[in-house]
């Protein structure tokens, strides 16, 4: 909202200077977003006419226009091409100042320039760099600040649920509360003239819910706007037209109500009907551009068709012209939500529509009438003649009942009940007191105030949130909520970042089709779409976090930053039955190999199982395994499933071929997922300490050659099997494949820990078991051992 | 063996020679062990004294005593002087360039998000807040008509959503549906922080994402006060901006809360002055206000007993403040170059 400062004088004494104004605007909830001294960036600049124009005989995209200051006849050269001869437009003559530039006569590729015309932007009169600012007004040598006076702009961000405070009175009201001064509103004068129900009929009772009507006839529309109310038009940034239209805007910007005037003499029938538009209706819009009408469309008629977009926007038969004469002014109360259906529809917002769609309150339509009708009276010589107001289901009033401590209760403060009382008046709050009770009706223009706490909100934003104490809320409370540690994934997150690997959080919407397919096997094939996304490459939620993390490394590989290591915790979305979608958490890694092939790739997969398995240790009780297997998007001979007590949880593996190539990734790539809260146990682990040792253990490597796809699990098993009871642990220590052992084989290491609890183990003992293991692993898979 | 005083002589002429030409420390005690020890001609001579006729035993006593202490008195020495030098030239033999310094040792990088996350965590578990969760795909009475927002709502202007396919459920567009399915399925009293990622179909600018993350916050209690939550915004935002901020506390307007303001932090580059980084010297840093009753009762509390404060701010907008992140699309970037400056 535009605030005029010299206009809102007018509503309200201001005595405090515009910054203090400003910030207690602002901490009452009015937010002012920009403070503007208007006509403060010009000096000397004077009104000139058009004249002639003609092309610069050195220069294409110049031209020399001749313009006549009222005293004689300069010319200047612009690079404007907004002109036409008969424009006024503002002239900078040598000497004039634009902001901090004064200027000077000038050669411009040959051809003097006696000076400028001046842009809106140049002026500090709005933010168009494009053209010449054209003035609707003004006499030729006259200074500019008569069109455009000295005054300071405010701008303000007016909340939703206050559409009253979308004019210079509403503004005016709130810094009478703010200050305790008086508020000074416009005279209304309340004579009307007789009623004419036959002029409108509102059919669509669901789309309107007043409907204030007046005919004026005898209006001279071509009558100059007294230069006051040109000045504050401008100053809001609204452009003057005609007098008629003029006062419309006026009293819309004064008092919040927007307005529309018909030529009457163009309304077939000579009456107006409130309907649904008929579907595929056209209109002819005030801006010049047809539009088609939806019957869910809310329309002003004649008897014969459309002739205004209802709360939105006029129509071009009916418009009030310089010649028009007789004038049937509209104040009418529109349903918001169909308002705001119809401007989203026709991607059209206004003035009027931006209010109608806050919800107006059907009181602020009369006394708009009266005010318009009072000034075009006075202004333009009109008589109004006959009155509609359609009202068919007014506004019921409320009270509000407060209990006596309720205010300070809820603000956590102490405040007089007459600073209370006195903020609610000044806002025109009615007020009632009895038995230390307080009731209150709120003024019929404030439609957000239904419960005490409205009225709570009225008095702290007005007495100032500054004055509220600060204080920590805290009584005894009793204990029922015992402490539940739920930092498994800061713990996940520090042994990844332990073992080099960023932390990266990729968009959780993807493409349905273009995002490489690689997921845990028990994602499902089918992704949760959006039915209207912002683009395509974003139309569906991420089943998996490995496409993104992927895509994460080819994005960095394109920077120059090869070799990105990343991993993400976040959800998944997963399709379920009955419109459901589930949202487990994941944990992903993936980690480039640029180079080195096969056997780097390796390397890199068995670091990510053993970072894995540090995240499972760290966090859970139950153990995992790796099992040999396969998933979608991953290398079909090095991938592993990754189970939990039978059930597969996870999947670690190198990327498939095809998935690189699809994301242009060059090298190789490993990655994994898990179901997080699976890997984890919820981190609910517990270290349980056990006795140490009484005797000393015996440890043992063992080193077997093996030929074929023999999985080390499987070997484990069955040294656990033939290790018996003295066999307390085995772990797998290297892998070797090459010259040594030849083609097709490979040499894996275990290391064995023997220890009983009763005695010291003998050589001889330990040498026993390790045999019996040697030849089970010889008769099972074929293995050789080697010394 | 006997011994006669020229046998010493030589002994101390050689010793004393022996000694001074020692080039370092186990030179010297090898000698010493040579000079003194049992095969040593000191001791040889020392032995031979009791052979001696008894009238020259004691001079020639007294003489190779004097010599032994002789020798030890120059071993020691010479043991020092050695010792001085080895320490004395170390700072040349030894010499590194400490200012060569390599990489630290790699390690990953957190999220920026994760870290304020975690300060966001801390500080309010200090105070007694629970962390909630709730889905990221919402239905409509969560996410809207729980929190006063039916169709047709301004505020819906503001909050554009994505839809999926069954066009019931959406993308949450703020963490306040947590509100709700926490007071449904909680009694007071209620003090979580509720953190996670939100959706709007906004176009992208440095400080607009299709995806950003917001954290809310609620509590309900007997008699819980706008005061409440006015010391609660101050206790976070100098907690986590730094003492010296001040916090300015506005009237603001969310369907939800009644009554509503918001929260700003002073501009610390400024210091309040005004900058082009700030509004007049503030930034906002959060919305909040009193739990509307008909939120509370649509969260199954009764209004009649229990009043709660509520507030949400973005977690991304407190990190690009804290860590000096001039635009909001680069926390969804990926690009390891940013990621690891955190």
């Amino acid at each position: 909202m535009v605030i005029s400062l010299s206009w809102l004088r007018e509503l309200v004494d201001i005595s405090v200077d515009v910054a203090t104004l400003a910030e207690r605007l602002t901490l009452a909830g009015n937010e002012v977003e920009r403070i503007h001294d208007q006509g403060a960036d010009f000096e000397g600049v004077v009104i000139a006419e058009v004249k002639g124009l003609r092309p610069h005989p050195n220069a294409d995209k110049l031209q020399l226009a001749a313009v006549w200051t009222g005293q004689a006849t300069v010319e200047v050269v612009t690079g404007a091409t907004n002109l036409s001869v008969g424009d006024r437009v503002p002239l900078a003559l040598e000497g004039a100042r634009l902001g901090e530039r004064r200027i000077k006569r000038q050669v411009f590729r040959g051809v003097w320039s006696q000076g400028m015309l001046c842009s809106p932007i140049e002026l500090g009169l709005g933010e168009d760099a494009t053209g010449i600012l054209i003035l609707d007004d003004g006499i030729e040598g006259h200074d500019l600040h008569e069109v455009y006076p000295a005054d300071t702009i405010l701008v303000l961000e007016i909340k939703s649920n206050r559409p009253d405070l979308l004019c210079h009175l509403g503004i005016a009201r709130e810094v009478s509360a703010i200050f305790g001064v008086p508020l000074k509103p416009p005279a209304v004068p309340s004579d009307r003239p007789p009623m004419a129900s036959k002029l409108t009929t509102i059919e669509a009772l669901d789309g309107c819910r007043r409907f204030v009507g007046r005919l004026i006839k005898g209006v001279n529309n071509m009558t100059r706007p007294p230069a006051w109310m040109t000045a504050r038009l401008r100053s809001a940034g609204v452009r003057p037209i005609s007098i008629v239209v003029d006062i419309t805007n006026y009293v819309m910007l004064e008092m919040g109500q927007p307005m529309h005037a018909f030529d009457f003499q163009h309304l077939n029938g000579g009456r107006v009907v409130v309907r649904r538009a008929h579907e595929g209706e056209e209109l002819l819009c005030l801006d010049g551009f047809k539009r088609l009408l939806r019957a869910t469309d809310l329309v002003v008629a004649d008897s014969e068709h459309a002739q205004g977009l209802a709360g939105i926007i006029g129509g071009e038969e009916t418009a009030i012209t310089l010649q028009t004469a007789d004038v049937l002014l509209e104040a009418a109360t529109w349903e918001p939500g169909s308002i705001r259906r119809t401007a989203r529809a026709l991607g059209l917002r206004t003035e009027a529509s931006q209010r109608f769609e806050k919800g107006l309150s059907p009181a602020l339509a009369l006394p708009a009438i009266d005010r318009a009708a009072a000034l075009i009276g006075e202004l333009a010589g009109g008589k109004p003649t006959s009155s509609v107001d359609l009202y068919p289901d007014p506004l019921k009033a409320i009270l509000i009942e407060i209990a006596p401590d309720r205010i300070d209760r809820v603000l956590g403060l102490s405040i007089k009940h007459t600073d209370a009382e006195s903020i609610l008046e000044r806002l025109e709050f009615k007020i009632e007191r009895s038995d230390g009770r307080l009731a209150v009706r709120p003024p019929d223009f404030r439609l957000d105030c239904s419960i005490p706490e409205d009225v709570v909100e009225e008095v702290g934003r007005i007495y100032g949130y500054d004055r509220v104490p600060s204080t920590l809320p805290g009584e005894r409370v009793p204990v029922r909520d015992l402490y539940e540690r739920q930092d498994a994934d800061e713990i996940a997150r520090e042994v990844l970042a332990g073992r080099e690997v960023d932390e990266a959080v990729t968009n959780s919407l993807i493409s349905a089709d273009g995002t490489a397919n690689i997921r845990l096997p028990a994602a499902p094939a089918s992704l949760a779409r959006i039915t209207n996304p912002m683009a395509e490459t974003r139309n569906a939620l991420r089943a998996s976090l490995l496409p993104g993390l992927l895509e994460a490394l080819a994005l960095n590989a394109r920077q120059d930053q090869a070799g990105a290591r990343l991993f993400e915790v976040g959800p998944a979305f997963w399709r379920g039955k009955l419109d459901r979608v589930d949202e487990p958490r994941m944990l992903a890694v993936a980690l480039h190999v640029p180079s080195g092939g096969a056997p780097a790739a390796l390397i890199e997969l068995r670091n990510l199982q053993a970072i894995l398995a540090t995240v499972r240790d760290r966090l859970a009780i139950e153990s995992t395994e790796f099992r040999q297997s396969q998933a979608t998007g991953f290398h079909p001979g090095r991938t592993a499933e990754i189970v939990d007590q039978g059930e597969p949880i996870g999947v670690v593996g190198e990327v498939h071929p095809d998935v690189l190539a699809q994301l242009d990734l060059p090298g190789r790539a490993v990655a994994a997922e898990v179901l997080f809260d699976r890997l984890t146990a919820d981190g609910r682990r517990v270290p349980q300490a056990r006795p140490l040792p009484r005797f000393p253990g015996v440890r043992r490597d063992l080193t077997v050659v093996i030929r074929g796809k023999i999985a080390s699990n499987d070997l484990v098993q069955v040294i656990r099997q033939l290790g018996g009871y003295t066999l307390r642990d085995i772990s797998m220590q290297s892998e070797y494949q090459g010259p040594q052992v030849g083609a097709g084989a490979r040499s894996l290491s275990f290391r064995l820990l023997y220890q009983a609890d009763d005695r010291t183990l003998t050589n001889d003992e330990v040498a026993g078991i390790q045999q019996r293991i040697v030849e089970g692993l010889k008769q099972r898979f074929g293995a050789e051992v080697r010394s | 063996m006997s011994v006669n005083v020229g046998d010493l002589d030589a002994i101390g002429i050689d010793a004393r020679r022996r000694i001074a030409s020692a080039p370092d420390e186990a030179a010297l005690e090898q000698l010493r062990v040579e000079l003194l020890g049992k095969k040593g001609g000191l001791t040889a001579a020392l032995r031979g004294l009791g052979r001696l006729p008894a009238d020259q035993r004691a001079a020639a006593g007294a003489r190779a005593n004097s010599l032994k202490a002789e020798i030890e008195g120059l071993l020691a020495t010479r043991a020092q002087q050695l010792q001085e030098t080895r320490i004395g030239t170390l700072a040349d033999r030894e010499w590194v360039d400490v200012t060569f310094v390599p990489n630290p040792i790699r390690r990953g990088h957190l999220h920026p998000l994760t870290l304020i996350l975690r300060e966001v965590k801390a500080i309010f578990s200090r105070i007694g807040y629970d962390v909630a969760l709730g889905p990221q795909v919402e239905d409509e009475f969560h996410n809207f008509e729980a929190l006063n927002i039916p169709q047709d709502h301004p505020a819906r202007d503001t909050m554009d959503s994505f839809y999926l396919e069954d066009g019931k459920l959406l993308l949450r567009t703020h963490t306040s549906p947590v509100q709700i399915r926490y007071m449904q399925s909680h009694t007071p009293p209620i003090r979580i922080i509720a953190p996670g990622a939100v959706y709007r179909r906004d176009a992208t600018d440095p400080s607009h994402g299709s995806q950003f993350y917001q954290f809310e916050g609620l509590v309900v209690d007997h008699d819980i006060r706008l005061s409440d939550l006015k010391g609660t915004i101050e206790y976070f935002a100098r907690s986590l901006f730094g003492s010296d901020r001040r916090i300015r506390i506005s009237g603001d307007h969310f369907p939800f809360t009644e009554p509503s303001i918001g929260a700003s932090v002073s501009c610390g580059l400024c210091d309040g002055a005004g900058c082009r980084s700030c509004k007049a010297g503030w930034l906002e840093i959060l919305g909040a206000g009193m739990v509307h009753p008909q939120v509370l009762r649509n969260g199954g509390i009764d209004p009649q007993h229990f009043s709660g404060f509520a507030f949400g701010a973005g977690l991304d907008r407190l990190a690009m403040l804290k860590y000096n992140v001039n635009d909001l699309r680069m926390f969804l970037d990926k690009d390891v170059s940013f990621l690891r400056q955190f």
